[in-house]
């Protein structure tokens, strides 16, 4: 598919937000109406010409090019389209994103995939904190969609998730899925502690038993679960062997002092 | 038209519009999901009184199916979405939800949907449990063995019911073989389903009785015992006859369908006891789509 391509200028200081410059938003416009487009560079409206060089080519997908982790909010809102950065993303990648495939071939700064209701959001590298959660002050966080990370993640993955699939081949820090609502959460790597905190209902499936779990989990022994195979097989296309190849888990139902309708499952 | 010593008569079969679905039956093995499905498919020959009409239409290897175990596709049939909607949450819920290790998923989409674990859910008393999956939801429901896991809706297809064809035979016997090797060639074809026993019919039955409560009654014109009392349809050297009914998602499946059938009878051929090859129609008044022998051989 062809690109229209978007290459950071050397030089320039500061964080850029690239909010509205999207797939669905350059498509169809010639290199000097997307230069003439708005961002924001701390806060001051800026055209995107002074930032970035543009083409030469146009196409349908869009690729940004960037060497430093300073464009924030990139693929936010987005409805369809590919959205390729090549490069680092700073904080808010994918946030309310509600369609398309947003790839990011380097890592991905705080609060990826907040709001996130739709579409497919690859991380190469690894992810900050908050990914997938609720931003502070607001009640839910991702609530649908898909986010695959190769690499690690940081702390509060999935905090007050509401609907939605994240796969992590690596590791995730503290408090994984700490008050999630609903949803699924994969962890290849394991996680580190608090895991499931407060969860009210939804799946948080680790790759490797954490040392413990919050004291308000029971274990409710071991299943053959169906539904992961459905599961392994819909995640397979996605990010490979991730999902556990059996359905036989450890079944932990939590967080009892939050309904205890959620699950932690670990490998027997 | 004669076809190896048969002769095929110049007549066609009467089929109607019908609402049908498919639903996928997974589990630990086949023999599980088989169980299942004879169950679940089983007292549903004809919707005259079994409510709908289904069948196994597949067995699927665990490549072909949702959760990647071993399982079958399942074909119901019946008159309205109303009856269908019933009799499938019925089905699925005394024959399958109780069938050890099994799965129920959805066999085709359609803009209309039926119920399949949607209301079965709150077999879970609470502790069943909703999950997303490429866009599709599935319910997981604790039970016994561990969850069943339904999917919550199945698609609606507009199809087509009670295509059939008649096989005239010198014996019961040798009608009974030919009839065989056509449920086996139709029970290959997806698609379409032969409802009744082994997929063979020895009731056919004409409209009416001379019993006003009776809407149906023995079609006597093909009844070899009847020969001398009632006006007959048969030769003198004809003892049985036996009917294979077949249902279908697409009024190609079902040609597809009675063909593979038909061909198989024809292979048997004179030399097997086979006289003619017929069909049940009501005129061409009460069903929508026709089915001509001879076109169908063509």
């Amino acid at each position: 598919m062809s690109a229209t391509i978007l290459t950071l200028r050397a030089g320039s200081a500061g964080r850029i937000d690239m909010s509205g410059v999207l797939p669905e938003t350059t498509a169809g416009r010639s290199p000097a109406q997307i230069a003439a487009m708005t961002v924001r560079l701390d806060g001051q409206a800026v055209p995107l010409g002074e930032l970035f060089e543009v083409g030469p080519d146009v196409g349908e997908a869009l690729l940004i090019r960037a060497e430093a982790a300073r464009l924030d909010c990139l693929g936010r809102d987005m409805t369809g389209g590919t959205l390729r950065v090549q490069g680092p993303a700073g904080h808010y990648a994918g946030q309310g994103m509600r369609g398309g495939e947003l790839v990011i071939t380097g890592d991905a700064g705080d609060f990826a995939a907040s709001g996130m209701r739709g579409g497919l959001l690859r991380v190469h590298g690894n992810a900050g904190d908050w990914l997938g959660a609720a931003l502070i002050g607001e009640r839910t966080g991702m609530a649908g969609g898909v986010v695959a990370v190769a690499g690690d993640v940081g702390a509060r993955l999935g905090d007050r998730m509401r609907r939605g699939l994240v796969l992590v081949r690596g590791r995730a820090g503290n408090a994984c899925g700490a008050r999630m609502l609903a949803g699924t959460l994969v962890v290849a790597g394991g996680c580190g502690d608090l895991a499931g905190f407060a969860l009210r209902r939804g799946s948080l499936i680790l790759g490797r038993a954490p040392d413990r779990l919050p004291a308000t989990f029971n274990d409710a022994g071991v299943a053959d679960l169906t539904w992961l195979g459905l599961l392994q097989r819909h995640a397979q296309g996605i990010l490979p062997d991730v999902v556990p190849g059996s359905g036989r888990m450890r079944r932990h139902m939590g967080d009892l002092a939050f309904g205890g309708k959620g699950e932690v499952l670990v490998p027997e | 038209m004669i076809v190896n010593g048969i002769l095929v008569d110049d007549t066609y079969a009467e089929a109607f519009a019908m609402k049908a679905t498919r639903i996928i039956i997974t589990a630990d093995s086949l023999t599980w999901a088989k169980h299942a499905a004879n169950a679940a498919f089983g007292f549903a020959t004809s919707v005259i009184a079994c409510g709908c009409e289904a069948g196994i239409e597949q067995e699927l290897a665990p490549e072909a199916t949702p959760d990647g175990r071993p399982g079958v596709a399942g074909l119901l049939f019946a008159v309205s979405t109303k009856e269908l909607a019933k009799q499938l949450e019925r089905r699925v819920g005394q024959c399958i939800l109780t069938c050890p290790s099994t799965a129920v998923f959805a066999g085709c989409q359609g803009e209309e949907s039926l119920p399949l674990g949607k209301n079965l859910r709150y077999f879970g008393d609470g502790w069943q449990v909703s999950k997303l999956v490429a866009g599709r939801r599935y319910w997981r429901i604790p039970v016994m063995d561990g969850e069943f896991l339904a999917e919550e809706s199945t698609g609606l297809m507009r199809s087509v019911g009670g295509g059939n064809f008649l096989v005239l035979a010198r014996s019961r016997g040798q009608a009974l073989a030919a009839c065989a090797a056509a449920a086996a060639a139709i029970a290959r074809v997806p698609g379409a389903i032969a409802p009744f026993p082994g997929g063979v019919v020895r009731s056919g039955s004409k409209v009416g009785s001379k019993y006003k409560a009776l809407p149906a009654s023995t079609n006597d014109a093909y009844c070899p015992t009847l020969r001398g009392v009632a006006r007959t349809a048969l030769s003198p050297e004809v003892e049985a006859v036996l009917e294979i009914v077949i249902d279908a998602v697409t009024d190609a499946d079902m040609r597809v369908a009675m063909r593979a059938g038909m061909d198989a009878v024809l292979a048997v051929g004179a030399a097997g006891g086979i006289v003619r090859l017929s069909a049940g129609n009501y005129g061409g008044k009460l069903g929508q789509f026709h089915y001509p022998l001879r076109e169908i051989l063509a």
